[in-house]
This record gives structure tokens, sequence and C-alpha cells, in this order.
């Protein structure tokens, strides 16, 4: 699961030295103009996703990882394009939707991959995105590990006494794994705002 | 003088009905490091919760039995309370919650309405303090089990609390992780209360214990003479260290 988590480890490559705002303000004109670009714009759309690849190339991001990202979110350029498909007064046609979609998640993914997350923070800060929405965010990624943790070690627990192959016992204790991890992570919320209050956090 | 840490009579029920804590009385003096023993669920996790007001959940103006610098815990002064007394709680997970180890230590002075320097400043001696510079910029994610209990002395440190309580500082370290820790505890200069079942370490670290058994004190006194009482151990679920059974060979 944490391998659908992007992770940026410092790399000697110059774009992920890049300062955080560049690629911040790179990423959202990239994506803004792909939503909004008239589809006769072939160039615009040839550009991004050329931008893209040679990022992915020079950068010498992990090509498979990006790519098992992009599948995981599938789903979301699916529905939008499969929305559009079914939309029997459809003004856009649905490929040239997924391919939109498809575009901006790339984007995104690309930028993930290159900046840290806290680096991304502290930008969204300067911005004056409001503190509360940042905290919030950082604490997600934060617990995002550790949740993914935890419930590697209940899959490898559950899995190391699982006998039998019945399906229904599968899924009774895979329903059991999902709320004792709702429950744990609802513990440790309240430890983690008790350790924020102990630091003078109000 | 005033004591650092005054506890009187507290008593403290869990909202399901259990009582965690029976009348208990505790004194801490300035500069005492003091060994809080007791088996698992005995009370000492939710002793110290109620050294900076975590509990009770409804704290009143009038306050209950705790008070740290001579100063009764209020509902109004617990900011400053919290200022003195710097808390570790025993799953380094909870208390690292910011995106880097840098930025955690940083939380607790930025909370103190520091400048951005002063807050520098004091991330910076922190981290020196807990050799831990070089990886000020990893996520918490990715240090091992010392290095992240290492992270969150720093981010307690960097509070510069007058009075350290820790919450088993050394379960689940290895023996180096646990060594590196205890040398670095016995630098910092602030009145502590440790929590543990480390045994060892209280022989090393605290000239004073007192045992917890289902929410009472059941002994206070010099650490030598309570971990010698083989019988007083054995009844309350710990066991007579190893370390003291060579140094008075029978």
């Amino acid at each position: 699961m944490t391998e659908l988590i992007p992770t940026v480890y410092p790399v000697d490559r110059p774009v992920y030295r890049w300062p955080a705002g560049l690629k911040l303000a790179g990423a959202l004109v990239m994506i803004v103009g792909t939503a909004l670009a008239p589809f006769a714009w072939r160039a615009w759309f040839v550009g991004v996703a050329a931008v893209l690849v040679l990022l992915v190339v020079a950068g010498r991001l992990p090509f498979r990882s990006l790519l098992l990202r992009l599948l995981a979110l599938s789903p979301f350029v699916a529905g939008v394009a499969l929305s559009a498909a079914l939309n029997p007064r459809g003004s856009a046609d649905w490929r040239v939707l997924a391919l939109r979609s498809g575009l901006c998640l790339a984007t995104v993914l690309v930028l993930a991959q290159t900046t840290p997350f806290s680096a991304m923070l502290a930008m969204l800060r300067r911005v004056g995105i409001p503190a509360l929405l940042v905290t919030t965010l950082a604490l997600m990624h934060r617990y995002l590990f550790v949740l993914g943790d935890e419930s590697e070690r209940m899959r490898r627990a559950r899995a190391s006494r699982t006998f039998s192959g019945d399906r229904r016992l599968v899924w009774w204790t895979a329903a059991t794994v999902v709320g004792q991890l709702f429950v744990r992570a609802f513990e440790r919320a309240e430890r983690v705002y008790d350790a924020m209050c102990a630091r003078g956090w109000r | 003088m005033r004591r650092a840490i005054d506890v009187r009579d507290l008593r403290y029920a869990y909202p399901d009905g259990t009582v965690a804590l029976h009348d208990v009385t505790l004194q801490v003096e300035p500069g005492e490091c003091v060994g809080l023993l007791g088996p698992n669920g005995s009370g000492k996790s939710t002793l110290i919760r109620h050294l900076n007001g975590i509990l009770p959940e409804r704290l009143t103006e009038v306050g209950g039995g705790v008070a740290v610098m001579g100063e009764t815990i209020t509902r109004d002064n617990i900011g400053q309370i919290r200022r003195q007394l710097g808390l570790m709680f025993q799953d380094a997970d909870d208390q690292l919650f910011c995106a880097t180890v840098r930025e955690d230590v940083a939380f607790g002075p930025q909370q103190l309405g520091l400048t951005p320097g002063e807050v520098a400043d004091r991330v910076q001696r922190a981290l020196e303090e807990v050799g831990l510079v070089e990886l000020g910029h990893r996520p918490p994610h990715h240090l091992s089990t010392g290095e992240k209990r290492r992270a969150c002395l720093a981010g307690v440190l960097a509070c510069e609390p007058s009075i350290l309580v820790l919450d088993e500082p050394t379960s689940g370290l290895d023996p180096r992780g646990r060594r590196e820790l205890i040398a670095l505890l016995r630098q910092v200069r602030a009145t502590k209360l440790i929590a543990t079942h480390d045994l060892e370490l209280v022989v090393e670290l605290c000239p004073r214990s007192v045992v917890l058994d289902a929410g009472r004190v059941v002994a206070d006194g010099p650490t030598h003479q309570i971990l010698d009482d083989e019988a007083l151990m054995l009844a309350h679920g710990l066991e007579r260290p190893h370390i003291l059974q060579h140094r008075h060979p029978h």
C-alpha cells in the first residue's frame, strides 16, 4: 500500500532541487491549461505530455511506481470519461475528457514524486492557504504511513494464522481488520492530539 | 521551597467507571530524578497524564490535586504548566506528527511564540544535544525506533522545560539505542520523573523510586532499598534487577 504514496528520496538530479514554488506554479499552469485549452490546440497537449515524459526520463523517476499510482487513480479518470460517454446530450467527447484528466493526474504524480510533501506544505502556507487546512493535510500525510504499516502488520498477523480457504471466513476477517484499523486510527488520533497539547497546541 | 511536582490524594476513574488512581500522593523536589515503577495497568500513564492536565477530561477552575512548581493546575494556567513540564510519550509515532524531524522539534518552540530566529536556534541546539542534526530533514517514518525516541526527546527539550516526565523511554529499543538514550537523559539538567519497567535504567539514573500498583503508591524511597526488597518487587509484578544481585553476592 505504501508504494502508492509518493515518497521523495533526495536524489542527485536537478529536477529534485528546483524550488518547490516553481514546481508548484509550473504544475498549476499545466493543469489549468490542460483543463481549459480547446482541443484544437493539439500542440498544448503534446507539449504537456512531452514535458512529463522528459521529466520522468531526465529525473530517472521510478516509472513502475508512477504507472502503478496512475492505475490506482484511473477509476477517477474512467468515471469522468464514463459520465461523458453516457450523457446523451454530451457536449464533450469522452476520449478528450479522459486525455485531459489523465494528463492532469500524471502532472500531479510527477510533482509529488519530485517535491517533498513538507516543501509543498510550506509553499501552501506561504501563499496563504488557511493554517488549519495545511495542518490537516500534513497530519494526514504523516499518519498515512503509520496506518499503512499498521494494516500491513495486521494483514501479516492474520495471514500467519489463516489455515482454511473458506471464502466467507476470509471476508469476515477482512471486515474485522478494517474495523479494527478504524478504531486504532481513532485512538491514535486522540493520543496525537494529547501529544500536541503537551507541547502547547491550543 | 516550591515542589516541582506535588500530587495530593489524586483519585481518577475512567468514564466507564474503572478506578485507575486511588488517592495517589507523590512529591518530587526540584532537581530530583525519580523512577516511577509498576506493572502494566498500574496507573503510571494515567498519573503522568494528570501532571500536565491532559487528564482529567474536564479540568475545572478549582483544579484537581496536582500542583507543578507550586501552582495547582487549573483551566487557566494549563499553558503555563505545559511550558514548564515536558512530557515524552511512550509511542514515538504519537509524538512525531510533523512531516520532518526538524519541523517536529520546532513545533513546541513555535507554540511558545518565539521569533523564527529563536525557534531555529532552539531546534539546532536540541538536535545537537540528541545527535540528530544530520537527520533533521528526514520524515519521522524513515527513522529507526531509537532515532525516533531521540527525536521525541529533542522535541521536548526544545521547549526547555524545567521538569521532564518520560513514559517508558527505553521500551522497544535495542541495547545500543537504550544506552544512547540513558546517556542522553543523564546529561539533561531538569527534574525528571521516569515511568518504566527498565529497572536497570532506574538503578543508573534515579536515586529515588516510587512503586505504583493497582492505582496506589505502595512504596516510595531510595531506589536501592526498594529494588533490593525482593518480596516487595515480586508482590507488585516486578523483580529484583540482575545488576543488584551482582553487587551484593550471596
